[in-house]
């Protein structure tokens, strides 16, 4: 089912951080929500989650680090367990060891805390942890900006290849649109609060037909390398 | 010149530095790449003497380091900065320390240089953008012409398109004041835009040098490779098609 929200607006003491936008988004969809920072890309990113959970659509969020997503005094074991309960779904090691399988996550010492596993490792537990109830949608904000740069792409592989195989639509929110080029077929792309530009990555990168569109385009990676 | 010869770095049981032999002359870049954990941050403040070697040299031209002065560009630049202070202040803390006189014209021509209205020094670290604090960051270091900046993740606060033109920026004042830099970075396509030699470090040891040109075309080592790849994978760097 598509799902869509329409006007979406945010305003801070009479300040339009996000100007009335309405969207739509497919299952399956792979969409980069992408813009300079102060954009308001994760201000749409929050508003879209909670327009669409309050029409009861199962929306999973993952941030930017995992130190936002997990308590450093709680174990592993007990993030998961808030994760299931929060979801109304009774405890399933079955599904867990799925889900853990596919995103790579080699031990499972959930008894320790989060500070006992790597930065990658928590990353990927954050990414499982978000797909428990099989989610409508999951948003990711900038995943990868914690982690480092071999970690960050077999943490991508592994979502992408998970996602392959179910309905959960996504939505990649993030400065660098060398990033969501490589992951994403169609981009929304934000300037000054308002969604100047939607299209697919390739037409955003090829002939792109607003200023940001262009300026993200124009800087999207260091180099081009010989193939 | 900076020679780093034959640097090792314990700390308790763990060796953070293992033998390490880098150099760098003025007006030259070199890049030093990693995974987290690699020993990037420790190899930054062993050249500033602020840990014990267990072993091995580092020096300036012969001499120690500390007596040049050298100039430090932090990750987080916000957080780089006394919040208290004004951006003014915390830039001539450098030449204070060094009893050295402010001179306005050369400072209005810093802040020229990168892109910073003269203005915004007055204000407080927490009243301008990251991009803005970063390049203050890098007029403070600039302040007293060290002749070596090392920086330490300049780029990873800030978004692509400001990275980009910051980079810029640094490679354009090295180039008119002929300063040693090192910068250490996991982005290798930061690394391969704007470095003369890359090294690139694993668990405390140099695992390959090589230049940006023979490094995207043919890592030497397998970690290396991997680096290559994920940088590609995560589009920081571009396949021609």
């Amino acid at each position: 089912m598509t799902l869509s929200v329409s006007g979406l607006n945010v305003e801070r003491k009479g300040r339009v951080i996000l100007a009335p936008t309405s969207l739509s988004i497919a299952p399956r969809a792979r969409i980069g929500l992408v813009g300079a920072s102060g954009s308001g890309k994760s201000t749409l990113g929050h508003a879209l989650i909670d327009a669409l959970r309050a029409q009861g659509v199962v929306v999973a969020h993952v941030p930017q680090s995992p130190d936002e997503a997990l308590d450093p005094l709680r174990t592993m074991a007990f993030h998961w367990r808030e994760a299931e309960k929060a979801l109304c779904m009774g405890h399933n090691p079955a599904r867990r060891k799925a889900l853990f399988s596919a995103l790579g996550i080699a031990y499972g010492n959930l008894t320790k805390r989060p500070w006992g596993w790597s930065r990658g490792m928590q990353q990927r537990f954050v990414i499982a942890m978000a797909l428990i109830g099989a989610p409508a949608l999951i948003v990711l904000d900038e995943p990868t900006s914690a982690l480092d740069p071999v970690v960050a792409a077999d943490t991508m592989d592994l979502l992408d290849n998970f996602l392959t195989g179910q309905d959960t639509a996504m939505v990649l929110v993030t400065h660098d649109l060398g990033l969501a080029s490589r992951r994403v077929e169609r981009l929304w792309v934000m300037s000054e609060g308002y969604l100047v530009e939607e299209a697919t990555t390739e037409d955003i990168l090829t002939r792109p037909t607003t200023e940001a569109a262009a300026k993200l385009a124009a800087h999207k990676s260091w180099l081009t390398v010989p193939c | 010149m900076l020679e780093i010869k034959g640097v090792s770095v314990k700390r308790g049981a763990l060796v953070a530095l293992k033998d390490i032999s880098l150099s760098i002359e003025l007006g030259k870049t070199v890049a030093v790449v990693g995974e987290s954990g690699a020993g990037k941050s420790t190899l930054i403040a062993a050249i500033l003497g602020l840990i014990a070697l267990s072993g091995g040299k580092i020096t300036w031209a012969g001499g120690p380091v500390r007596g040049i002065r050298p100039a430090l560009v932090m990750q987080e630049p916000r957080a780089a900065f006394n919040p208290d202070l004004s951006l003014r202040q915390s830039v001539s803390e450098p030449l204070k320390a060094q009893k050295l006189p402010v001179d306005t014209k050369r400072l209005a021509k810093l802040c020229a240089g990168l892109e910073l209205a003269p203005d915004l020094l007055d204000r407080k670290p927490g009243q301008v953008s990251i991009g803005q604090a970063q390049r203050v960051g890098i007029l403070r270091a600039l302040i007293t012409t060290p002749p070596l900046i090392l920086f330490d993740e300049p780029l990873s606060a800030l978004d692509a398109v400001t990275q980009k033109r910051t980079a810029q920026l640094i490679a354009d004042l090295q180039r008119q004041k002929g300063f040693a830099a090192l910068i250490v970075t996991h982005d290798l396509g930061y690394a391969c835009a704007f470095s003369d030699e890359i090294a690139v470090l694993r668990a405390g040891s140099v695992e390959e040098t090589s230049t940006p040109t023979a490094f995207v075309n043919a890592p030497e080592t397998d970690y290396g490779r991997k680096l290559r790849d994920a940088a590609v994978s995560l589009g920081a760097l571009e396949r021609a098609s």
